[in-house]
């Protein structure tokens, strides 16, 4: 029976090197987002954000805890799959800092590539992709190469091919870094309606607190430790 | 379905195209180079294939002609006739000359052959014009490669011949054209000097020099019997050198060729080796410049495979349209080279083979780059 729970990570801890050389970097963190919510998560350079971030992208392997994504548990004390990109490829979506389209690929390409990956009939993903790129606004530049779309289109691109897979999670990596203050107040807007009319938990990292308003709940590392401001 | 090698090849095509036409060189020089050795082959063969006999009779101890210098009476022909294993017998000469023409001197071999005799090094099949050679002095017969014409007079020795034929692709293994003369021309070339070194040789004592002296008897034997054991009971009752025609075209591959095809074989192992280090380079510098795709295409969840096979597509397709380009090329080089070079569809085919396998090698390095590529590069700008 599917719950509200997007994610949930229970007494995680991540720590790199041995001896002289070790560093914790998440100690103990507990924490549930749900489908529906647009997270913010803030701490200053090198605290942990993009380390927790991967781990919640099963990208990178805690130390030690538990995870579940959606309903499925996907980490307990060891990656409970060998299989950790496909479940990155089936159940999350990711924003990067800039667009990162595959330059050689068109558009739908770009869209497309990664349900064609998971076997999804190519007529159903163009289906899909085209309505992504209608509820963009982009809808005619299907056939462009990303080199010859504005940054804000491609930024919009870009979030229609972390939801091209239908996700129950987004990772965002600061998706307005590269836009000026209009255009991220408007992506950032866009993540909040994708969020509650998808049903999809997104984890935003950003250091602009303009963008913090727009946000549910703000997630904070502080001293190692996740802790959630509001 | 998204065919990431062609999309990526799309992008660049210009770029991509260039670099194949550049390996393509490189390749069309290895297929040069497997065709100056199909050549040398073929022009070493083409006066066995002519002459179409079954024994060559040599000086004792000796390889033959091909090899080195063989020396036998002319008269042994007759002694052939005598056994009844012997259909026909021919004396025959070789000699490499220097042709003037102009300013130039042409390199030449001279074959001499009785224009009565039963058997003749000259292929009908390879007279471009005129006739073979019908009065016993001064006609020459000539390769269409010494740009003699016909009625051409050429000065060899102390005499004069008159171009009564010129042949097509009829070449020595060294690649040099084939004239033709009467076997008493070629004898008085080869074995008779200039007056005063007749003077010369007199007064040191040397007189009666033997002219009827040839390099080589060939001879055909009746199909009842077999050819090897005619071989050894001549060898053994004429006290000479005999082979057979087998014998003999291992002789031009194993003594005259071998060194020549172990140099051309070297370097074409090189060019290939070269070949494929490019490639690999190039792949390798390609993949480096979509590092950045790859790690996000990682990140988001592709599959290594995808990602793998369109790498190795890429090295492949490279590979064969740089094979394209190699046999274009090849094709439109190869007639200006001096030797003759035969390109053959089963070196090609060879070469394809290599070039597959090289690919696949060359894509490797590249593949390994994917394989290790860390997904996480792709976050944090």
């Amino acid at each position: 029976m599917s719950t509200k729970q997007a994610i949930k990570v229970e007494n995680v801890n991540k720590s790199f090197g041995k001896g002289d050389a070790f560093v914790d970097v998440i100690k103990d963190a507990s924490f549930t987002i749900n489908k529906g919510e647009l997270v913010a998560l803030i701490a200053p350079s090198g605290a942990g954000k993009t380390t927790l971030l991967m781990m919640l992208g099963c990208v990178n392997e805690p130390n030690s805890g538990s995870m579940w994504l959606g309903d499925e548990q996907v980490y307990e004390n060891k990656w409970l799959t060998k299989e950790t990109r496909k479940i990155r490829r089936q159940k999350i979506g990711f924003i990067f800092q800039a667009h990162y389209l595959i330059p050689f690929l068109n558009i739908i390409d770009n869209l497309t590539l990664l349900p064609q990956a998971n076997e999804v009939k190519d007529k159903d993903s163009k289906a899909k992709a085209r309505e992504l790129l209608k509820y963009f606004g982009i809808a005619e530049k299907e056939e462009a190469m990303p080199s010859q779309l504005s940054g804000g289109q491609n930024q919009r691109v870009a979030i229609a091919r972390a939801l091209m897979n239908d996700p129950e999670i987004i990772l965002a990596d600061e998706p307005t870094a590269a836009l000026d203050m209009n255009r991220s107040i408007d992506v950032v807007k866009m993540l909040k309606k994708i969020a509650l009319e998808q049903d999809v938990a997104i984890v935003m990292v950003t250091h602009d607190d303009r963008m913090l308003e727009y946000c549910d709940r703000i997630m904070k590392i502080e001293n190692k430790k996740v802790v959630f401001e509001k | 379905m998204i065919h990431l090698a062609k999309e990526d090849i799309r992008h660049t095509l210009g770029k991509f195209i260039v670099t194949a036409m550049g390996v393509g060189m490189l390749l069309g020089i290895v297929l040069i180079m497997m065709g100056v050795y199909r050549g040398m082959i073929a022009d070493a063969e083409v006066l066995l294939e002519d002459l179409d006999v079954d024994l060559w009779i040599v000086q004792e101890n000796t390889l033959g002609p091909f090899a080195e210098a063989s020396r036998i009476h002319e008269d042994l022909q007759y002694t052939l006739k005598g056994y009844d294993a012997i259909q026909k017998s021919e004396a025959i000469t070789f000699q490499s000359i220097q042709i003037p023409k102009g300013k130039e001197q042409i390199s030449a071999l001279a074959i001499g052959y009785d224009i009565y005799g039963e058997i003749s090094p000259i292929n009908p099949k390879r007279l471009l014009a005129g006739r073979v050679i019908k009065s016993e002095h001064y006609e020459i017969v000539v390769s269409d490669k010494t740009l003699f014409k016909l009625g051409d007079k050429i000065k060899l020795g102390r005499n004069f011949y008159k171009v009564v034929g010129i042949t097509h692709g009829s070449v020595s293994s060294g690649g040099d054209p084939l004239v033709y003369l009467s076997l008493k021309d070629a004898q008085e070339l080869q074995f008779t000097y200039t007056n005063k070194r007749v003077q010369t040789d007199r007064a040191r004592g040397i007189v009666n020099r033997d002219a009827h002296l040839v390099n080589a008897i060939v001879a055909t034997v009746k199909p009842i019997y077999s050819l090897e054991n005619v071989s050894k009971e001549l060898k053994k009752w004429l006290h000479k050198s005999v082979y057979t025609r087998e014998q003999q075209k291992a002789v031009l591959t194993k003594y005259v060729i071998e060194k020549a095809s172990k140099q051309i074989g070297l370097f074409t192992v090189i060019l290939v080796s070269v070949s494929t280090i490019i490639i690999a380079l190039i792949i390798y510098t390609m993949t480096l410049e979509k590092m950045k795709e790859i790690s996000i295409m990682k990140l988001i969840g592709l599959p290594n495979a995808t990602i793998v096979k369109m790498i190795v597509e890429e090295t492949l397709l490279l590979g064969v349209l740089a094979f394209i380009f190699g046999n274009i090329f090849s094709h439109l080089i190869y007639d200006k080279f001096p030797k003759h070079v035969l390109l053959e569809s089963s070196d090609a085919l060879s070469l394809f083979v290599v070039v597959v396998i090289a690919s696949i090698f060359a894509s490797f390095i590249g593949v390994k780059k994917v394989i290790n590529a860390d997904p996480t590069a792709a976050i944090g700008g």
